[in-house]
């Protein structure tokens, strides 16, 4: 956020042609949060919420402390959401999803 | 003469052999000669002489004509007895004794002697050796008891001083022992044979003793006259006059000797010691303050151990001691502390402190006990006042801070670091802190706060890192460990987001204690946080080659905060209306970040932005560090002057509270860049704001901060209900992993297994809402035939 090193090139140009506007956004620090785009928060199968780390892993996590990026969300072509992990459990013995029970077939992955 | 045995000895021989003998014989004759006259000279005095020579065990005897004429017809050799026993004087034994008797007399009565002592030594030796020893021990008892018996009388008389008494007794004593060595010098002879040949007889010296006790110290009158004035010079003593202390010695001695000490002396003694101390204890617990009373008391054992070593017995020495601590101590264990440990404790008076906890060492389990216990109640008492008032608050972490480090100094110097004082602590400061809920652990967040910003300078990196163990050390005792979590976690938010962290190395350190105290599954989101700002980090740089490849958002520089929802406090989302420019940057940064990390979505969250504004005043350019929300307001004034209240808030759709804090903060605070008509303090429906283009600073770049203060009020309570929020799942939790185990439980064991399982306080009522919550979600039901009882439902 510190920029000391641009005060004297800003200096230089203030007395140059007067400018139209009295304020210009020079910089801009944006915050924004994300979160996986899915129509329910929680996951089916875990019951636990997408953004948390399902609880597989989060039982792992507390073993080698692993933050939870590997624990993604998995989309099928229903639009149904659940953990990757959960899911690929899960299609083993039932290859349908458990909320519609249409065929599952996945549509895309979290990044 | 007793062992001599004369024997006579009779010698024929044929000539030849006499021939051979003659030689032999002249010798014996020569021995014979010496032989009687040692016998005649010495038959008093080397009685066993004979008996160490074989040759003088009789005299040879020979007939001179036979020597001379060697034909002659009697060639006889004639040994033979004396013709009578060498006598003892007719009245030996009366004479000798009567000299000895006179010598014992003259030693009773400190006269000179009239015998050498050679000569007396001798005549007992020579009485024991005629047998005359049982009767020379019968004689002597007599003549020592008749003298000791004499001593008697002057101690009998009325009135007497008891100085003097004992004087006297002493001079008695000391006479006695003094005529007793000499007498058994003189009768050592008797001692060695007599005596020990016969173990029911006492030696010399036992008889004298024997005789003493018997007749003086063992008179009840003498004894109680003797013991009573003892006491009341040790009393004196005691009392602090100076006393004949070689005198009480002496006579303490003699008492021992006597083997009347403990019978006589030390049981009435000990009982006179209780009585004293008994007295002085009462007294001096109402009279003096604690600190002196303790001082006196270790005067006092000090005392008592140089009288033990001076005069006492050694062997009274434990009892004498227990008296005292009994009476000085343990009577006043509960005075003393509750008297005087809060003051001492105040202080810390290290030193009475070390004295207080000694002497109570010295009162066994009990003494250190009552400390402890008083120690436990201190902490307590004090550190409910620090923690209770919400006046106190501002200064309640730094408090403690220095409380604990005082407390620890007090067990560590004063207290031999003893554990169970050490655990008594941590139990009081646990017990204390938690007395009021969720303050102390919001403080203590707080605290660390603002000891990671940065602009905090007081502190190098290894005090910091002290401090932080410490702080660490109360984060121990709380028991809502949550609340501490979320506002730590809020601050630390804020921290990163600013970029106001002091280091990260401090940060990283802070976490690590944390992540140790309280596990990983404690910090994995706080950790997270961290993990985000790296990963921003390298999504900026890559966003920033993207933007040079493509030629786009020259002008602007953008650089954007990623966020994991759930790793960071959770923020209202705030919908505002951006100028144009803006939402195209925003958009074309959320393509390239989306297109990067498929499924995901982002929310932009207004209240955290921060901008960097170039300003055109005319007395020069400056630059402006605002928020987002001040930035949207101030790019107004690009398009028009003068703009009222209402205007800018349909302009950027800012909330109006926090649409009149921004003004105030760019119209109002120190550097005013917009001016508002009327002028005030506070901003009002209809102001009218207009751009300040006369507006100085002798900075060229301006940080125009944001009005916060009422904020934080809702912010703390906005944390706060998150943080029962997150409980509310915690009690659930519990509740059907109670029932799942026992799967039917009445409501009353249900409360209280669940009281033990949660660390944190709850009210009965709020256990009783997620119960109701539970039961309408059917995870459990209420029992068909009893309402208090509940089952688990599968």
């Amino acid at each position: 956020m510190s920029g000391e090193d641009c005060e004297s090139f800003d200096r230089g140009d203030a007395d140059g042609q007067k400018p139209d506007k009295m304020f210009t956004l020079k910089k801009w620090n944006a915050v924004a949060m994300w979160s996986w785009d899915v129509e329910c928060d929680t996951c089916a199968i875990c019951r636990v919420q997408v953004m948390d780390a399902c609880l597989r892993c989060q039982g792992e996590s507390k073993k080698d402390s692993y933050g939870k990026q590997d624990c993604v969300v998995v989309w099928g072509e229903c639009n149904h959401s659940f953990h990757f992990c959960c899911m690929s459990l899960w299609v083993k013995q039932n290859n349908r999803c458990p909320l519609c029970q249409q065929e599952w077939s996945i549509q895309r992955m979290g990044k | 003469m007793s062992g001599v045995s004369k024997t006579s000895v009779l010698v024929e021989e044929g000539g030849n052999q006499f021939r051979k003998r003659s030689h032999l014989s002249s010798n014996n004759d020569q021995c014979s000669k010496r032989t009687k006259f040692d016998d005649m000279s010495a038959n008093e005095k080397k009685s066993n002489f004979s008996m160490l020579n074989p040759n003088s065990n009789g005299t040879i005897k020979m007939t001179s004509s036979s020597m001379n004429k060697p034909g002659a017809a009697t060639k006889k050799l004639v040994i033979k007895n004396f013709k009578s026993k060498p006598n003892l004087p007719e009245n030996y034994q009366e004479t000798t004794w009567s000299k000895l008797r006179e010598a014992v007399i003259a030693i009773q009565t400190s006269k000179a002697i009239a015998y050498s002592l050679e000569e007396l030594y001798q005549a007992v030796e020579n009485m024991c050796s005629h047998k005359m020893a049982s009767q020379l021990y019968v004689n002597l008892t007599n003549l020592v008891e008749a003298h000791v018996k004499s001593n008697i009388e002057q101690f009998l008389s009325e009135s007497m001083d008891r100085q003097v008494f004992l004087k006297r007794m002493d001079d008695c004593w000391r006479a006695h022992c003094r005529q007793m060595i000499m007498i058994r010098s003189i009768f050592l002879y008797l001692d060695r044979t007599y005596v020990l040949q016969n173990p029911s007889i006492h030696s010399i010296w036992d008889m004298g003793l024997d005789l003493f006790r018997h007749h003086i110290a063992m008179n009840t009158l003498i004894q109680t006259r003797t013991v009573d004035g003892l006491l009341l010079l040790i009393e004196r003593e005691r009392g602090g006059d100076a006393v004949d202390i070689s005198l009480l010695k002496s006579l303490l001695r003699m008492l021992s000797d006597l083997q009347i000490y403990q019978d006589a002396f030390e049981h009435k003694f000990l009982q006179a010691t209780e009585r004293l101390y008994a007295a002085e204890g009462q007294r001096l617990m109402r009279e003096l303050a604690v600190p002196q009373y303790l001082a006196h008391v270790e005067k006092r054992l000090r005392e008592e151990n140089e009288r033990l070593l001076h005069y006492l017995d050694p062997c009274t020495k434990w009892q004498l001691i227990h008296t005292i601590e009994r009476q000085l101590l343990s009577e006043h264990l509960t005075g003393i502390l509750s008297k005087g440990l809060e003051s001492l404790m105040d202080g810390p008076r290290l030193h009475d402190l070390t004295t207080l906890y000694n002497l109570f060492s010295r009162v066994k389990e009990l003494g250190l006990n009552e400390l402890c216990n008083h120690f436990n109640a201190y902490i307590k008492k004090k550190g409910r006042t620090i923690v209770i008032e919400p006046e106190r608050d501002k200064t309640m972490v730094a408090e403690l801070l220095e409380f604990k480090e005082q407390l620890d100094n007090v067990v560590s110097t004063c207290f031999q670091r003893n554990d169970r004082f050490l655990y008594s602590m941590r139990e009081a400061f646990e017990y204390f802190i938690n007395q009021r809920q969720n303050k102390p652990a919001e403080l203590i967040a707080k605290f660390v706060d603002l000891k990671l910003r940065a602009g905090n300078k007081e502190a190098t990196e290894e005090e910091l890192e002290r401090l932080l163990d410490k702080i660490m050390v109360l984060f121990r005792f709380i028991h809502g460990k949550d609340v501490f979590e979320a506002f730590y976690k809020k601050d630390l938010a804020k921290r990163l987001l600013v970029g106001k962290s002091a280091s990260v190395d401090a940060e990283k350190s802070m976490l690590s204690k944390l992540k140790q105290e309280c596990g990983g599954g404690f910090t994995c989101k706080l950790e997270g946080m961290f993990k985000d700002m790296e990963l921003s980090k390298d999504i900026n740089i890559t966003y920033k080659q993207h933007l040079a490849a493509s030629q786009e958002g020259v002008g602007l520089e953008l650089s954007v905060y990623i966020l994991t929802m759930g790793f960071w406090p959770t923020y209202p989302p705030v919908e505002v209306r951006l100028p144009a420019e803006l939402t195209r940057h925003q958009d074309h940064f959320a393509k390239f970040y989306l297109a990067k990390h498929s499924g995901r979505k982002l929310q932009w969250q207004a209240t955290l932005g921060h901008c960097v504004l170039r300003a055109h005043f005319s007395q020069g350019n400056k630059e402006l560090q605002v928020s987002l929300f001040q930035a949207l307001v101030l790019l107004l004034f690009n398009d028009g002057d003068n703009l009222s209240f209402e205007e800018i808030k349909t302009a950027t759709n800012i909330e109006e509270g926090e649409l009149r804090r921004t003004l105030q903060s760019l119209a109002c605070g120190k550097a005013r860049v917009l001016l508002k008509a009327p002028r005030g303090r506070d901003v009002q429906d209809d102001d009218h704001f207009s751009f300040h283009a006369d507006f100085t600073n002798k900075l060229f770049r301006i940080k125009i901060n944001q009005i916060q203060m009422k904020e934080t009020s809702e912010e703390q309570k906005a944390t706060e209900e998150r943080v029962f929020q997150d409980r509310q799942y915690q009690i659930d939790a519990a509740i059907v992993r109670v029932m799942k185990m026992r799967k039917a439980l009445s409501h009353n064991l249900l409360i209280s297994e669940l009281y033990n399982q949660l660390k944190f306080p709850v009210k009965p009522a709020d256990l009783k809402k997620r119960i109701e919550s539970l039961i309408d979600r059917d995870y459990m039901e209420r029992d068909k035939d009893n309402p208090n009882q509940y089952n688990y439902v599968a």
